[in-house]
């Protein structure tokens, strides 16, 4: 990396390599038995040059040819991408907690055992056809640039996943566990599973119409993703947003509280560095319901006029970095999921959901199907819901917030609660 | 190159193996709004590298040649690790031995186009909607992906065959007040980038519709007649029934297969559903799959009867059905897994204006904005529709999504139009994304499904 630092710093202005090795193993279960085991091991960089106000990158996944990276990027240069910025200079911080060694010693035959150990457990208590996988992902990442930034980490993640499916689909009630190290399914997850299951066979017709809604933390991002997309830096310099205007104002209710937390080692990914080598901070999105930031890689910044916030991301060498939440963080109630049912009395639970990507996002607008959506009556679970939607705007049922759950849980898009809501949108077939 | 992979293959010890090395060649230019905010053209390059030993099997994929090594004695121990546990001896159908080289004929070839040439095609392309005052912003891309794929198999095969995909998509913003529309455009193929040029007309209507949808109602939700046009029809017919003629993603599900059994009566009569992924000039058009088998059409659905399967070399030996061809990667960093070639609903004789006529009273449906599924149900968007009174389409509506139960929703296709189109832009994520999932129908009748408003 430093021979092409040195040759790309005589070809422009300012130079920054992004660079990233992953290996990862994959073990997944299907119907209680080992189907799969896949492994990968990948490793690449990106170069991007400035020069003149103007942006060009290339990337490789074997660097043979040094120069003809640099030209190659030269060329890309040559068309405009405009980019009047100039690139962190981040002194490498205080090393966060983010690797754990004996990932490393963690074999295939382990994980596979870990997995049979939960489809046990789950046979004996659920008659349904289980899915269980797991995996463990080591990630290397540098970034360095011309003007002296030199930043690297190791990250460790181990994830595993357990699901109960309904017959005749893949909707079901799972559950996810991930550290940084190995982690095993434990009692709370299995009864969570088997209880659901088993309380929810039947399918139940609940009446259509406005009902109070569950969101179980699996299915909180429905509602983030509307969020994050109206308070991504790109959207307000597009004047796109929603909530431009409405920083500072109260939008949701005060029981909303979302926190991106790159710096929270306590989970796996934390990072003191984005893609972009911006040092990481801890940044709230909305606090009690008021909505206090969004949130930028360099090129959003600076179109902005604002700081960068150290959320530029890549997902891999292929991308540019783009403006992304990572390490969102929801902060909980003081509701037990025993406890909200209570307070629901009845209604609708959300556990997972079909269609979250579609419909009108940077409007806040979302029409999901239920998969699965559970009947709640008396404060228990009676039954399933199938061939039903819930709908509406999130600037409009995230004012009606009635309890939120005590306990997180890592689900798309970060670590949510239960939420509980009132006047939801609910239509069924028949 | 053959060499390098037989070398590669020689490193294996295990009852059978292949190797897939592919470079990936990517041109990607964009635009948000007036602004060039990506041009980058780059080459990337990696190994698949697939064993079936004692009866398991297992992929490992990597990109540095020097770990070939590493990767062999992997991929071995983890089909060892698969036979001792799995359900079922690993076996795989028997297929041809191929040794050929299969370029495919294009007009004009992207690799030999300037970047210039392409950044002005975008770029003309993305004046048109920011012309309009209503349009805020667009996010429109240039891309081509070529990917060079050389197989080579334990059996002898040697394929290495070019599959090269050009387009220009995206989305045109339009603002009024608060109100915010996002539409969908994009044109493009598999056949060369001839396909992206002298497109404008396209690029002028979807800026109409992104401004005519401001005026449009949120539709009401509730139970609904729907005509859907063939795009909506095309994602129906990928999502909620394609997902489930490909073996893999129900061969362990011991209810799914009850459901899907070959024989079984779905649909309803007028129903006939084929994927083809050998259609010349089609998005989804391949020679042969990641497993080097060679690709065939296969009808899935005829009268409303399941009569065929899509399947690799695994699942066709283990349902004990013939091979279909529909093994194939997103890229050099996955195993291949069963993906739709070019799937579509079959046409019959019914005009647009028959079917509305039929449908009297009802909603007419228009364009897809993704969708998804979880077996037998199924959720997707669709960008716009009309209120259809007595078989005249009047009031625009949107902030449309549609569920229902797919077998339902089959057996509730009631007449099916004589207008097949073909969609020019996949994009299916099944775990990895596949850019040539084509997808297609003619407009389509059904007497029952559930629209979710807003």
């Amino acid at each position: 990396m430093e021979k092409l630092l040195e040759i790309a710093k005589k070809a422009a202005e300012q130079v920054d390599i992004y660079r990233e090795e992953t290996v990862s193993d994959s073990v997944s279960f299907e119907d209680a038995k080992l189907k799969d085991v896949d492994s990968s091991l990948q490793s690449g960089l990106r170069l991007t040059l400035l020069k003149q106000g103007r942006l060009g990158s290339a990337y490789t996944r074997n660097l043979i040819d040094r120069q003809g990276l640099v030209d190659n990027a030269l060329a890309s240069l040559a068309a405009g991408t405009e980019a009047g910025y100039e690139l962190p200079q981040t002194k490498a911080p205080e090393k966060l907690s983010t690797y754990d060694p004996s990932i490393e010693e963690l074999s295939n035959t382990r994980v596979v055992d870990e997995c049979q150990r939960a489809c046990d457990l789950l046979t004996g208590r659920v008659k349904a056809q289980l899915s269980v996988a797991a995996g463990k992902t080591v990630t290397r990442l540098r970034v360095m640039n011309s003007r002296g930034t030199d930043l690297s980490t190791e990250l460790s993640d181990y994830t595993g996943y357990a699901a109960a499916h309904y017959p005749g689909s893949y909707s079901s009630v799972h559950r996810v566990k991930t550290a940084k190290g190995f982690v095993q399914f434990d009692q709370e997850d299995i009864d969570f599973i088997a209880d659901t299951y088993n309380a929810s066979q039947k399918e139940a017709k609940p009446a259509s119409g406005p009902t109070k809604v569950l969101f179980l933390p699996e299915a909180m991002y429905v509602l983030m993703w509307r969020i994050f997309a109206a308070t991504n830096a790109k959207s307000f310099y597009q004047k796109v947003s929603p909530v431009q205007d409405k920083l500072n104002q109260k939008l949701f209710s005060e029981m909303l509280t979302i926190t991106d937390e790159p710096l929270n080692d306590s989970r796996p990914g934390a990072r003191t560095f984005d893609d972009e080598g911006t040092a990481c901070r801890t940044l709230p999105i909305v606090e009690k319901g008021v909505l206090r930031n969004f949130y930028s890689d360099l090129y959003y910044a600076w179109k902005l006029g604002a700081q960068p916030s150290g959320h530029g991301f890549r997902g891999s060498i292929e991308h540019k970095a783009t403006p992304n939440l990572a390490h969102i963080t929801m902060k909980p109630g003081d509701k037990s999921l025993k406890e909200l049912l209570g307070v629901m009395d009845s209604g609708v639970i959300v556990s997972g959901v079909l269609g979250a990507h579609s419909g009108n996002i940077l409007n806040g607008d979302f029409s999901v199907g239920l998969a699965p959506g559970f009947r709640v009556e008396k404060g228990e679970i009676t039954g399933h819901v199938k061939d039903a939607m819930v709908s509406g705007n999130i600037y409009d049922v995230l004012k009606n917030v009635v309890a939120v759950g005590d306990k997180l849980y890592p689900g798309n898009m970060g670590w949510f609660p239960a939420m509980l809501l009132a006047d939801v949108n609910f239509a069924v077939k028949g | 190159m053959f060499d390098k992979l037989k070398s590669i293959l020689a490193k294996v010890r295990a009852d059978y193996s292949d190797v897939r090395y592919e470079i990936k060649r990517e041109t990607k230019i964009g635009f948000s709004g007036k602004e060039l905010t990506l041009l980058v053209s780059s080459d990337t390059d990696g190994y698949v590298l697939r064993a079936v030993a004692d009866g398991g099997m297992a992929t490992t994929a990597f990109t540095r040649f020097e770990d070939a090594e590493k990767a062999a004695k992997t991929v071995v121990e983890n089909a060892r690790l698969v036979a001792g546990r799995a359900r079922r001896r690993v076996e795989l159908a028997k297929t041809d031995v191929v040794k050929e080289t299969y370029l495919p004929e294009l007009k004009e070839d992207p690799r030999k186009v300037p970047i210039e040439e392409k950044l002005a095609l975008v770029r003309a392309y993305n004046d048109i909607p920011l012309k309009n005052e209503k349009v805020s912003t667009t996010d429109i891309a240039y891309v081509d992906t070529v990917r060079e794929k050389h197989f080579a198999s334990s059996e002898g095969s040697e394929i290495h065959e070019d599959l090269v995909t050009t387009r220009v998509a995206g989305v045109i913003v339009t603002k009024e007040g608060n109100l915010v529309q996002t539409t969908r455009v994009g044109v493009g193929g598999s056949d060369g980038m001839a396909r992206a040029r002298n497109r404008e007309d396209e690029f002028e209507r979807r800026t109409k519709l992104a401004v005519d949808l401001l005026k449009a109602e949120p539709v009401k939700g509730g139970t609904h007649r729907v005509v859907l046009d063939q795009r909506l029809a095309g994602v129906f017919t990928h999502e909620a029934f394609g997902h489930f003629s490909e073996a893999d993603l129900i061969e362990d599900s011991p209810t799914m297969r009850e459901k899907m059994k070959l024989g079984a009566k779905l649909g309803n009569d007028v129903v006939n559903i084929k994927d083809d992924p050998t259609m010349p000039g089609q998005l989804g058009f391949y020679k042969y799959d990641d497993e080097g088998v060679r690709a065939r059409p296969v009808q899935l659905m005829k009268a409303g009867v399941l009569v065929g399967r899509l399947h690799s070399r695994r699942t066709a030996a283990a349902f004990g059905e013939p091979l279909s061809g529909h093994c194939v990667a997103e890229d050099y960093r996955y195993a291949p897994i069963i993906r739709m070639g070019n799937i579509y609903i079959e046409p019959s004789d019914k005009k647009l204006e028959e079917l509305l006529a039929m449908l009297g009273n009802g909603l007419y449906l228009l364009n897809a904005m993704g969708g998804q599924t979880s077996g037998e149900n199924f959720t997707f968007g669709a960008q716009y529709g009309y209120v259809v009174k007595d078989g005249k389409p009047g009031q625009m509506v949107r902030d449309i999504n549609i569920g229902g139960n797919l077998y339902q929703t089959l057996e509730n296709i009631t007449a099916v139009g004589n207008d097949l189109k073909l969609g020019e832009i996949g994009g299916c994520g099944k775990g990895q994304l596949n850019i040539r999932s084509c997808h297609g129908a003619p407009h389509v009748l059904v007497k029952s499904v559930v629209v979710g408003g807003r």
